[in-house]
């Protein structure tokens, strides 16, 4: 039983540190350039035309870069926020519904991603 | 349930709290704690830098199921009131970017021939990644979107 609640806190632990890495290191330059540059007209930005945006979203590999750029930092979003509840007077948030909730909302916004992603554009090596 | 569970401990009350009501922890701390102090204020900024971000990426999601659209009736968020929304979250974004990216340097403790590494050398490649990687993802955005 203690070993596999060490698991479980290395599988939390893991998701929680790759979350915060990929959302440190890639959010910011997406936000600059594709929620300022890009709608300002500054730069050209692929998701402005439809041609140049369904050109990209058809490759393999953006698709896959995309689904660890939006799931993974959810179950770091997941973490902070319950704690944070937690920390500001919600003891509800230590709660196996609230960790329910939280972490089940990461999974949900995973699937919903993989679905988006391989639904909305069909894959292509072109 | 056995007997033995009805008949009352002969140490009853000797242990604290048996015999009274259950003694579950009890929020004790004030709802404006937080802003007592600069470093609490930060602290719990840093926590919340989530949520803005959480909701970015999903409009990201959005984004790329707008593609789905067809060519006829795509159209981009461009609004006035996207670019502020997006001014706020890269302040959010900037400021989860620089503490978490620091705290590698307390987190990461590597050795190099018997010595350890400096927590600011670590620190200073974790910056370099981010600006590499930076680089390199805006070069395509750019690149891709002529």
């Amino acid at each position: 039983m203690i070993r596999r609640q060490a698991l479980l806190h290395l599988l939390y632990w893991f998701a929680f540190a790759q979350g915060g890495v990929i959302a440190a290191v890639l959010i910011p330059v997406h936000v600059l350039i594709q929620g300022i540059l890009g709608p300002l007209g500054v730069v050209p930005v692929v998701d402005r035309h439809y041609d140049t945006w369904v050109r990209v979203l058809g490759n393999p590999l953006v698709k896959l870069y995309l689904l660890v750029l939006i799931a993974v930092p959810f179950f770091h979003f997941a973490h902070r926020l319950r704690y944070l509840l937690v920390d500001l007077g919600v003891p509800a948030a230590k709660g196996a519904p609230a960790q329910a909730v939280f972490y089940g909302g990461a999974v949900l916004v995973t699937l919903v991603t993989i679905w988006v992603l391989l639904t909305t554009v069909p894959i292509s090596f072109g | 349930m056995s007997s033995e569970a009805l008949v009352p401990s002969p140490h009853r009350g000797e242990g604290e709290g048996e015999g009274r009501e259950s003694r579950e922890y009890r929020w004790r701390m004030p709802a404006n704690w937080w802003t007592r102090s600069r470093r609490y204020f930060l602290y719990v900024v840093r926590e919340f830098t989530a949520l803005p971000l959480a909701l970015w990426l999903l409009w990201l999601l959005v984004e790329i199921k707008r593609a789905g659209d067809g060519p006829a009736r795509y159209s981009p968020h461009g609004s006035a009131a996207f670019v502020v929304f997006s001014v706020i979250v890269l302040l959010f974004a900037l400021y989860h970017s620089f503490t978490f990216l620091t705290l590698a340097g307390t987190i990461i403790h590597l050795r190099f021939i018997d010595r350890p590494v400096p927590a600011s050398l670590i620190v200073l490649s974790q910056f370099a990644l981010w600006a590499v990687a930076s680089g390199v993802i805006a070069f395509v955005l750019i690149w891709f979107g002529r």
